[in-house]
């Protein structure tokens, strides 16, 4: 085919060679072959042998996908992509002022970042969401698995049984209202033992660790093809302290973006990353803002904020490509992540408070 | 820098080649530059074969000059102006899109470059009918909002929408390489004219071009630069050759010594766009929530830069 040498994907030191000898199409170098190859640019038969397999390889995908077969490049109309997405579940948080502003939860094959201050709720709806997204899909849910990976060490199993037992309840309240058959099949198996053993956890105390975890995570999850949420908490942890060479940095962090992102399409499961915020110190004031640099602020599909006002959680959606930005206030409860409970107490089906609020958490929290 | 090889012109074989090759003129420039008389003597090849040869090399090779008025009137008969759907924004660009040429969008994350890419889309398909496809490396193409934009509008027909959504092809490009073979694809598309899935192609929409090169960037190697300029060529291949309009998306950064924003992907890249266009968002994020943006020129050909309108992207 007419594809340009330098549009191959070869070792930097081997194109220098093919320039330098000539070499413009990949049509010329299939037609040289391997010993005429390896004559010209003074390489090995050996390498001469794999450089043309690969050419080959890049050529014959091009002209399958000029024929219209089925390529490795995923392809499709608009109109197929509408109807995927009408019929993808989302995970819901519990709190449905979030999910309303989200346009239904946190959306499978998306990067969702959620950005706050220390103490603002972070961790707790990741573990909100690590036990969400395995309620089974009569109850509203994905029925998927979780894999959870901690970089601060901030996760708490009791707490999460609290938040697995509160949901499971949930799910009972609403199996006796509604009396049906496949409810009472499903809450067999969705128990507080099932719930634990289907979060995998892995603990990564560098940056190194947890680069490495992601590069391999595409072979865990061919393994464990339930899982439909990935949970990154405090992706920028590792990456603050310690490191010198910034553009290094940035350079990883957007390596880290794009695997992610390509785990997130293939495997059909949400990423949910947690962020700092930092100050930046401007002309006559401090802003604070997301940790991690602007160029960090690209990887995210989807960007939520938590921020205190006096005493009020609130979470702002400040990028979605579909929805607009608003704030909305939420609270963290015993039972997990919640709304907030308007003054006038009005009992809804929906709610599972069995004791309304009298306070907010503030207490227990720090 | 072609290497002479036995098919390339008649009276070029495989012995004068050898020959030739013996006496160290290996490529054409080698060939053309060369002294003929001496090549002649050298080889003991007639001067005559030699003068002809040369002569089929350069009409093969060498560019051909046209002049102003020639090129004026070809571009008057190909250049389109494709409405972006939304009219400040149309005037920005001096009434639309023009064919033929590299656009850019850069913004901070949340500034609405995806939101304006999927208005591109909606008005070209709904308006004009034509074809587009959107290269998408960042995810963040949702098919319900572009939908619900086709909605708005179309106004009255359902089935307008769909078909509509129909016309957009979208292929989600995580990396360089699949990027490259992508637009490969295209261009061999478009240059067998195969009417099968694409139709009449009038623009390509790339967003964004800077997540799939950045992490290429930067360090001691230069070869992030190479495919990145790589790709600019075939991308303005493509705008040229095919009559298309190019759209492609790019980052912001902060620049660390003045602390200012500046578009990613560095010096090299801004000669690649004939015009950019800087999206803002006014006020602080978690302020006010609102869905106006400022759209400022940062280079145009036609218009005086820093001219700035407000658009809604709601």
């Amino acid at each position: 085919m007419q594809r340009a040498v330098g549009s191959l994907p070869l070792g930097p030191a081997l194109r220098a060679r093919l320039a330098a000898a000539g070499f413009q199409t990949a049509q010329e170098l299939l037609d040289t072959g391997p010993c005429g190859l390896s004559r010209e640019i003074g390489i090995s038969k050996e390498e001469a042998l794999e450089t043309l397999q690969v050419v080959r390889q890049e050529c014959s995908g091009d002209a399958a996908r000029t024929a219209g077969g089925a390529g490795t490049t995923r392809k499709c109309t608009a109109l197929e992509l509408l109807e995927e997405e009408q019929a993808q579940g989302f995970i819901i948080t519990f709190c449905s002022a979030l999910d309303n502003i989200l346009g239904g939860g946190v959306q499978l094959t998306k990067i969702t970042e959620v950005c706050g201050a220390p103490g603002v709720g972070k961790t707790q709806l990741c573990m909100q969401l690590a036990v969400d997204v395995q309620i089974p899909e009569c109850f509203g849910g994905v029925c998927g698995e979780a894999v959870f990976i901690d970089t601060e060490g901030s996760f708490m199993v009791d707490r999460v049984a609290d938040i697995a037992a509160a949901c499971v309840q949930h799910c009972q309240l609403i199996a006796e209202a509604h009396q049906e058959e496949d409810h009472q099949k499903a809450l067999e198996t969705f128990s507080l033992e099932s719930i634990l053993s289907h979060i995998y956890y892995f603990r990564c105390r560098d940056y190194i660790e947890l680069l490495a975890q992601v590069y391999l995570l595409p072979d865990f999850l061919s393994e464990h093809s339930k899982v439909r949420l990935v949970v990154i908490d405090g992706i920028a942890f590792p990456f603050r302290h310690d490191f010198e060479d910034l553009s290094l940095r940035t350079r990883l962090l957007n390596g880290l973006a794009q695997q992610l992102i390509i785990i997130a399409n293939d495997h059909k499961s949400a990423v949910v990353l947690t962020n700092q915020m930092t100050t930046r110190i401007g002309q006559s004031q401090s802003t604070l803002v997301p940790a991690l640099g602007e160029s960090w602020g690209h990887a995210a599909t989807v960007r939520l904020i938590f921020h205190w006002d006096k005493s009020q959680r609130l979470a702002t959606l400040y990028k979605s490509p579909s929805q607009k930005e608003s704030t909305i206030p939420y609270t963290i409860t015993p039972h997990g992540f919640r709304d907030v409970q308007p003054p006038a107490v009005t009992q809804n089906t929906e709610s599972t408070e069995m004791n309304p609020r009298k306070r907010p958490r503030r207490e227990e929290e720090k | 820098m072609v290497v002479l090889r036995a098919g390339l012109c008649p009276g070029l074989t495989e012995e004068m080649i050898q020959v030739l090759r013996a006496n160290g003129v290996r490529t054409v420039v080698d060939f053309v530059s060369s002294d003929l008389e001496d090549v002649s003597q050298k080889c003991s090849l007639s001067y005559k074969a030699l003068v002809a040869v040369r002569r089929v090399l350069l009409a093969q090779f060498s560019a051909f000059p046209a002049n102003g008025a020639d090129l004026y009137e070809e571009l008057k008969s190909s250049t389109a102006i494709l409405p972006t759907g939304s009219p400040s924004l149309d005037q920005l660009l001096d009434s639309g899109l023009y064919t033929g040429e590299v656009t850019e969008l850069m913004g901070a994350p949340g500034s609405g470059k995806t939101q304006v890419c999927l208005s591109i889309a909606a008005s070209v398909s709904l308006s004009l009918k034509q074809h587009v496809l959107f290269l998408d490396s960042t995810g963040g193409f949702t098919a319900s909002r572009l939908y619900q934009m086709l909605q708005a509008q179309a106004e009255d027909e359902e089935e307008q929408a769909s078909s509509a959504l129909q016309r957009i092809q979208v292929a989600r490009v995580f990396d360089v390489y699949e990027m490259l073979s992508a637009l490969q694809e295209v261009r061999d598309h478009l240059s067998q004219q195969a009417v099968s899935c694409t139709g009449p192609l009038k623009t390509v929409l790339i967003d964004s071009v800077s997540a799939v090169i950045h992490p290429l960037l930067g360090g001691r190697q230069s070869e992030g630069l190479a495919i990145m300029m790589q790709l600019a060529r075939e991308l303005k291949m493509l705008a040229k050759e095919f009559s298309l309009a190019v759209v492609v998306t790019n980052q912001v950064t902060r620049d660390s010594s003045t602390g200012l924003l500046k578009p990613a992907l560095g010096r090299s890249w801004s000669f690649v766009p004939s015009t950019r266009v800087l999206l803002e968002s006014k006020g602080a994020p978690w302020e006010e929530a609102t869905t106006r943006r400022s759209a400022s020129l940062a280079k145009s050909p036609r218009q005086p830069t820093g001219m700035q309108v407000e658009l809604d992207i709601g």
